[in-house]
């Protein structure tokens, strides 16, 4: 008797259990709500501070720059209401402001707002901080702000421009000196609505964003937010990612293995994207401390290696990569075939003889990699074999991500490490070019390369002026482009009018019934 | 009894000390550096060297321990590094998702694993108890994450009866939130299913050639009145024993689990923090669960005077 009371209370609480169950089917939205999966959770929501491309993705929707880049490339305006007024000896920019601009609290941009947070961003930002070492003051004047340097500085308003370590216009009452925004108020088309960290940032229309003038372009010219809400989810499982999509829970899945692009063949209500520009692996060589510290030693490296073994093995999708040696790819305006040379040579002979050259006495060349980054590993066992057969001695440290982003910051724990850059528009915005980056490209000839690029405003002067660079590049070896590699994301067929970018946005972005 | 609790109660105290320093220690010493994960790739060293210095990771590790000592013991677990937030609080917010994943993984456990246990061991050397140690052996052998990505892509993909990720949109229903972890549950409980069936199906073997359920036999009573009311409970010591390990097993076995379903759950936290080396939840969050797992321990101590009077304190 008692065993049976004990099973019909089982089924009863089944009963129960089965119809909660039954009635969890999610209602019938009335909003334009869109899922977007991500690879995770965003280590802050303050865009200034940080340079992480996942950051830019989601605060891109919230706030917004002085400048941003059009469909080419080219820096269009956006919180300013024109290009800037350049003094004669290029030391002076003057920004006029749009009027008339909101923030998220109902509060007019001001002169003042922009100030401040330029200001901000000079002392917090590390691509501001660049800025910063040539900028003597930034000021009001009437409805611009003008901002003077120290000398001329050409890259001032891409840095200006860029989304990640961005220059956000805030307002003046919420920032705090150096430390994280609290409140996340901004002037883009969605305001934030709720953050539940690894659970999902919920981004809604705003409804006093006033948009820039001009056909949608890239992402300058106009925006409007057309789904009301955009919800950005992580997902840090990418095969999770995949199967979410295709099941229709979410209508963006960002950053796919290019290995599962036939997932996406024949389906009635997915697409695969190819993202392209979208980054380019690198091969970062100690410029300052140890072996690797001898140039001749790096040539060899350079001579050994076979990028395109090296990009199969870490893509394997023919389609999603490209053995390029230009650091700007094709179609590009900083693109240049001619300076680069002994790119993808794979030439044993060349190397063993360089490497003899280099006095090498066999000393292990410990390289770090991360089987966090699966192509980065894949593409570091074809270069240990590569360096192995022109008579290296390779020591391949496999670490998880956040050990090597420490240790690459001793220069006395490593000899080359690998990583990966997205695709920027701008020559100063790549990592390496910075002297403080680990690596510590820092030859007189660089600097002085880089400094006749970074002090010319001509176009057309600047993109020679960097293929001098780019020749140092292959003479100096510091990095070793392995080549370029493209995103494979993927998206609902009702999502109309996306425009696949590195850092994807989704203004201007409707869903269909 | 009272005395029995009393020193079990000590006796934690004493574990979860050790714990604290064993998870402090091992935390810190573990390379990677929060600071340079938050930057990004493009800072300098510079650039994290001043946000290690706001963070306080350049105080020295003793005065770092001993304000972490002191923190716990005044009940604060320190604010988490990466979501601007106290530990305890992110903890909380996860909290029912593991529990309701934990408590439906062991359901689903015991579900199938002790009906099964006992008719193998009522059918001790059949074809189907044969079928039953084979097919609990293939259980135990299927990774959790290889059973999950498969339940995802044929329940959720193929035939969409239930989501693939998540624990449902902010709107959700207790009822919504629920059927987000049935998946997961399976992927958890069927592995430990196994191991509840052979532990069940061996201490019922070991009941059922006692005399009392020879003597429960000869009065004349049903098969199964004698095997689910005389041989069960006094074959449900072992299987409570087991059925605890399992749920402070499956509470470690979630971390995999919810990634693969992208939970937000404890499980999630503690891997997105190790990855990030966000030091406050990572020691916050295995003291909690080192903590869970010792209180489980207790009650399943206590359990066995319940399921068998002849157990005294």
């Amino acid at each position: 008797m008692h065993v049976f009371g004990f099973a019909k209370r089982l089924i009863a609480t089944t009963a129960i259990a089965a119809a909660m169950l039954a009635g969890a089917m999610p209602a019938e939205a009335q909003n334009k709500v869109i899922n977007v999966a991500t690879i995770g959770e965003p280590p802050t929501l303050d865009p200034v501070g940080v340079t992480a491309d996942l950051v830019s993705i989601i605060t891109q929707h919230i706030f917004e720059t002085l400048y941003t880049f059009d469909g080419s490339w080219k820096l269009v305006p956006l919180l300013a209401s024109a290009q800037p007024t350049i003094s004669a000896d290029g030391l002076i920019y003057t920004i006029p402001l749009r009027q008339g601009v909101l923030f998220h609290n109902g509060k007019p941009m001001t002169t003042a707002d922009v100030v401040a947070s330029l200001d901000r961003w000079t002392k917090v930002s590390p691509r501001g901080k660049q800025a910063g070492a040539v900028i003597a003051g930034i000021a009001a004047k009437g409805d611009a702000v003008e901002i003077t340097l120290k000398e001329r500085f050409a890259p001032l308003l891409p840095l200006i421009a860029m989304s990640n370590g961005a220059a956000a216009i805030v307002p003046a009452d919420t920032i705090d000196g150096a430390n994280p925004l609290k409140q996340f108020i901004g002037t883009g088309p969605y305001k934030l609505i709720e953050h539940k960290p690894d659970q999902f940032i919920r981004v809604g229309k705003f409804d006093g964003y006033k948009s820039p003038e001009g056909p949608a372009s890239g992402y300058g010219g106009h925006r409007e937010a057309k789904i009301d809400e955009i919800r950005f989810v992580p997902v840090p499982n990418a095969s999770t990612r995949v199967e979410g999509i295709l099941a229709g829970q979410y209508q963006f899945a960002d950053s796919l293995p290019a290995d599962m692009a036939t997932r996406f063949s024949g389906q009635d209500a997915v697409k695969g994207i190819m993202v392209r520009p979208f980054g380019f692996p690198l091969m970062i060589m100690n410029s300052k401390t140890g072996v690797a510290a001898n140039q001749t030693l790096r040539q060899a490296v350079l001579a050994a290696l076979s990028p395109s073994d090296m990009l199969l093995a870490g893509f394997g999708n023919r389609a999603f990569f490209e053995t390029e040696g230009s650091i700007y790819p094709k179609g590009t305006a900083f693109y240049d075939a001619a300076s680069v040379q002994g790119y993808g040579a794979a030439d044993d002979k060349k190397a063993a003889e360089l490497l003899k050259k280099s006095g090498y006495k066999g000393e292990p060349i410990r390289i770090m990699t991360s089987m966090q980054y699966d192509f980065l590993y894949k593409m570091s066992l074809v270069a240990q074999a590569n360096l192995e057969a022109a008579g290296f001695k390779v020591d391949l440290q496999v670490l998880d991500w956040a050990t090597l982003v420490q240790r690459r910051a001793d220069d006395k724990a490593w000899d080359a490490f690998f990583t990966f850059h997205t695709f920027v528009p701008e020559p100063s915005l790549i990592t390496f070019m910075n002297p403080a980056y680990p690596g510590w490209w820092d030859t007189a000839d660089k600097k002085a390369a880089l400094q006749a690029f970074n002090t010319e405003a001509d176009p057309a002067a600047r993109a020679r002026k960097f293929a001098e660079i780019q020749k140092l590049f292959y003479t100096e070896v510091p990095t070793i482009k392995v080549g370029e590699f493209y995103n494979l994301a993927a998206q609902s067929k009702k999502l109309t009018g996306y425009q696949p970018t590195p850092w994807p946005f989704f203004w201007n972005v409707d869903l269909a019934n | 009894m009272l005395t029995y609790l009393a020193r079990r109660i000590a006796g934690m105290f004493v574990v979860m000390f050790l714990v604290a320093t064993v998870v402090f220690v091992i935390a810190r010493v573990v390379p990677g550096d929060p600071a340079a994960v938050m930057m990004g790739a493009a800072a300098t060293a510079d650039d994290i060297a001043a946000l290690r210095a706001r963070l306080g990771l350049d105080q020295p590790l003793p005065l770092q321990y001993v304000m972490f000592l002191r923190d716990v013991l005044s009940g604060n677990l320190g604010d988490s590094i990466f979501l601007n937030r106290p530990v305890l609080q992110a903890l909380g917010e996860r909290a029912e998702l593991t529990f309701f994943l934990t408590l439906m993984s062991v359901a689903i456990a015991v579900a199938i694993g002790v009906p099964i246990g006992i008719v193998s061991a009522v059918k001790r050397g059949t074809a189907t108890d044969q079928g039953v140690i084979g097919l609990a052996m293939l259980a135990a052998s299927l990774p959790s994450f290889w059973v999950g990505l498969t339940l995802i892509q044929y329940l959720a993909v193929e035939l969409r009866w239930f989501p693939v990720a998540g624990y449902g949109p902010p709107d959700a229903t207790l009822g919504e939130r629920l059927r987000h972890l049935v998946l997961p549950a399976i992927a958890l409980g069927l592995p430990n299913s196994a191991l509840i069936l052979r532990f069940t199906r061996t201490a019922m073997l070991d009941v059922l050639h006692e005399d009392y359920v020879r003597t429960a036999r000869a009065k004349g009573l049903g098969q199964w009145v004698v095997v689910l009311k005389h041989a069960l409970r006094n074959a449900m010591i072992p299987i409570l024993t087991v059925v605890g390990l399992t749920a402070a097993i499956l509470i470690a076995g979630a971390i995999v689990t919810e990634t693969v379903f992208g939970l937000p759950g404890v499980g999630n936290l503690i891997v997105s923090a190790v990855l990030r080396r966000d030091y406050p939840v990572i020691q916050g969050a295995l003291l909690i669960v080192s903590g869970i797992y010792v209180l489980i321990n207790l009650a399943v101590d206590l359990l066995y005077a319940v399921a068998d009077p002849r157990v005294r304190y």
